[in-house]
């Protein structure tokens, strides 16, 4: 279908969001161990500026591109933002569900979404594998309005 | 201690996942679904003996490498085509087709038959000898 013209579609160095899924994975797993939900709600903040405002706000992008970047070999290799920035959304309606669960006296939903916002971080980190965006369609038929549930624009 | 268990626990059950998705994905299977939607109907190349209607959406991580890897398949061998069609917008068509993930690629023939389908990225030599009794000689 013909598409509208469009400014450049944002892209990434793709090993940007492989690190911010390591850290990510790193902060659910201390999240888990403790209970502590704070560090959930301060991860659900990182997934809604990542998702909503944009990747290059979210503070593991910050820190990718400042600290760990300069120490790779610089590449050429680009992918679209789009796919990630969508998982970020759907990691923060995870995250959000896990901190209302621990705060507010039912920590088993709190245990159960943030277990499964690790597992998707973790495929991600360790085998390069986006849960989010490859189930973007399954999302959007479980989405009561059966619109794009993605607000990655 | 229960919730330091549940984390291991989680990461060794992705860790199954993920071995599991990087072998069993974009493996062929053979489809019995009839005729496809007009929608794919649409996108075939005429005179291809099968198009492969790649099923993509803008969120898809994977999509590139599959029309990397089909548009060279394309490229190397007669009477096959490669054609995309978007979903982000169409939930209702990928419903009726019953696809969950992308990239979903179906192959049709000439006359509107699904073949088969992959889901993610397809593997290569797998897909070209299941084609291959669909191919003219």
């Amino acid at each position: 279908m013909p598409a509208p013209p469009l400014a450049p579609r944002p892209t990434v160095d793709p090993r940007g969001p492989r690190f911010a899924a390591w850290l990510t994975s790193a902060v659910l797993v201390v999240v888990l161990a403790t209970g502590w939900w704070p560090l959930l709600a301060a991860q659900a903040v990182v997934f809604a500026l990542g998702g909503f405002a944009g990747l290059r706000y979210s503070p593991y992008s910050v820190l990718f591109r400042a600290v760990v970047a300069p120490r790779l070999r610089p590449t050429d290799e680009r992918e679209d933002a789009a796919p990630p920035r969508f998982a970020q959304t759907v990691g923060f309606g995870f995250a959000v569900v896990g901190v209302l669960g621990y705060a507010l006296g039912a920590p088993t939903v709190g245990v159960v979404a943030t277990a499964l916002a690790l597992a998707a971080a973790f495929l991600n980190a360790a085998f390069g594998f986006c849960l989010g965006c490859e189930a973007y369609l399954l999302i959007n038929r479980l989405s009561a309005k059966q619109r794009k549930v993605g607000t990655a624009r | 201690m229960t919730g330091l268990l549940v984390a291991l626990g989680t990461v060794a059950v992705a860790m199954v996942i993920g071995f599991l998705v990087r072998s069993l994905g974009g493996r062929t299977r053979p489809s019995t679904a009839g005729a496809v939607p007009d929608e794919l109907r649409r996108v075939l190349a005429p005179g291809a003996a099968v198009t492969l209607v790649q099923l993509t959406t803008e969120f898809c991580g994977t999509c590139g490498q599959a029309r990397v890897l089909l548009t060279g398949l394309v490229d190397d061998t007669p009477g096959l085509a490669h054609a995309e069609v978007d979903l982000t917008d169409q939930p209702e068509l990928a419903k009726r087709l019953g696809v969950l993930r992308t990239p979903t690629t179906i192959a049709v023939d000439a006359a509107g038959a699904e073949l088969l389908r992959v889901g993610g990225v397809p593997k290569r030599e797998e897909l070209l000898t299941s084609l291959r009794p669909h191919l003219p000689a």
